[in-house]
């Protein structure tokens, strides 16, 4: 090979007008494939089901005859509501037409801290959420069959609000548990659908860092 | 929005993002909907550009970055992976170009990184070093030597085509 690759392309490009554009169709309703638009969109989405979900929870947490827990789960899921929306305003502050190191620290940023925020407020939610089911299933009429069949089987005169003790440590072993794997269940959730685009995201930034220093 | 934007900001600047989206693809389909997402970002950034730069250095821009973060469906449907991540798919376009030095300097291309990829594009659209750092992001004289290296790993490459 004697030519050089720049005039490779001299030569191959001679005739720039030449480059046939592919045909548009539809482009401005076009679904977008990038990723910050995915993102976005998908916090969009999970404001409207939060909304949606709060509000079928409530229904049906009425008509079970638990409207106190349907309303507790709603005031559970407001926060998300907060949380998904601070997300979606912060990501449209992330410009394409930044230069590419800038463009692609800022999308990770703000993963970053949309991620952390996400999973702080997880960390109380799922126990939140287990605490308000054990404690509807307690007051339940088939919760009291429950206790009644347990201290037929496991009797105790060491009664904690009225309840064996053994069950309360039991709900607060699996709360406790919630709490602290509930950062881990969300991290691994989020990277089942999108852990290979963060990695390769975190490759291209180590990449760029190299060139900067 | 009509077609007048596409047809007075980004066709006349076409090649630009023909040129950047050819090398972050492997096949036509592909091409054809890195190059639609590229025109879509372009138009819908068209209020944040501020004139700091020349249009076709936002344009460059824009290519580069929606073609380092574009998601694409594996053929399977199953997952979406983002750019051309994919080693081992297969080069199926070795015909994209007129020009056989030109497929031949692709196909070269397609083996570096997304990164050593955007710099030798730039390069070889005779962008500055500076230009070059701009659009990356990087620092100035890291990328002469960035670029002695990719060359080098290029005429490996066709060297070993030939």
């Amino acid at each position: 090979m004697t030519k050089s690759i720049e005039r490779m392309w001299k030569d191959g490009f001679v005739n720039e007008a030449n480059l046939t554009a592919p045909k548009i169709n539809d482009l401005y309703n076009r679904k977008s494939q990038n990723i910050v638009d995915k993102m976005q969109n998908m916090f969009a989405i999970n404001i409207k089901a939060i909304i949606i979900g709060s509000f079928i929870m409530l229904i049906m947490m009425s008509l079970i005859g638990a409207p106190f827990l349907g309303l507790y789960i709603c005031c559970l899921l407001l926060p998300l509501i907060s949380i998904a929306k601070r997300e979606l305003k912060k990501s449209f502050n992330l410009s394409k037409g930044q230069s590419s190191y800038e463009y692609l620290m800022s999308f990770d940023n703000w993963l970053k801290s949309s991620i952390e925020a996400y999973s702080s407020y997880y960390k109380v939610f799922y126990p939140l959420f287990f605490l308000g089911m054990a404690t509807q299933g307690i007051v339940s009429n088939a919760g009291g069959e429950l206790i009644s069949l347990l201290m037929k089987m496991f009797p105790t005169d060491i009664l904690i609000l009225g309840l064996p003790y053994y069950l309360i440590a039991a709900i607060a072993i699996v709360t406790l548990i919630m709490a602290k794997y509930a950062d881990v269940l969300y991290r691994w959730d989020l990277n089942i659908v999108y852990g290979r685009q963060f990695k390769k995201l975190e490759e291209l930034i180590t990449d760029m860092k190299t060139l900067r220093n | 929005m009509g077609s007048d934007f596409y047809q007075l900001y980004i066709l006349p600047f076409a090649g630009i993002i023909i040129k950047i989206c050819r090398a972050y693809t492997n096949n036509q389909e592909d091409f054809e909907d890195y190059y639609q997402e590229v025109c879509l970002q372009i138009w819908r950034s068209r209020d944040n550009f501020n004139q700091e730069c020349e249009w076709p250095t936002w344009i460059y821009r824009i290519s580069l970055n929606v073609c380092l973060t574009y998601l694409k469906r594996r053929k399977s449907g199953a997952k979406e992976i983002i750019s051309n991540s994919l080693p081992d798919e297969a080069i199926d376009d070795s015909k994209a170009f007129a020009s056989d030095e030109i497929n031949q300097l692709y196909s070269a291309i397609k083996h570096l990184s997304e990164t050593d990829r955007a710099i030798i594009l730039l390069y070889l659209e005779e962008k500055s070093y500076l230009e070059i750092a701009e659009i990356i992001g990087s620092n100035t004289n890291n990328i002469g030597v960035r670029i002695k290296r990719i060359k080098d790993r290029l005429n490996k490459y066709i060297n070993q085509k030939d």
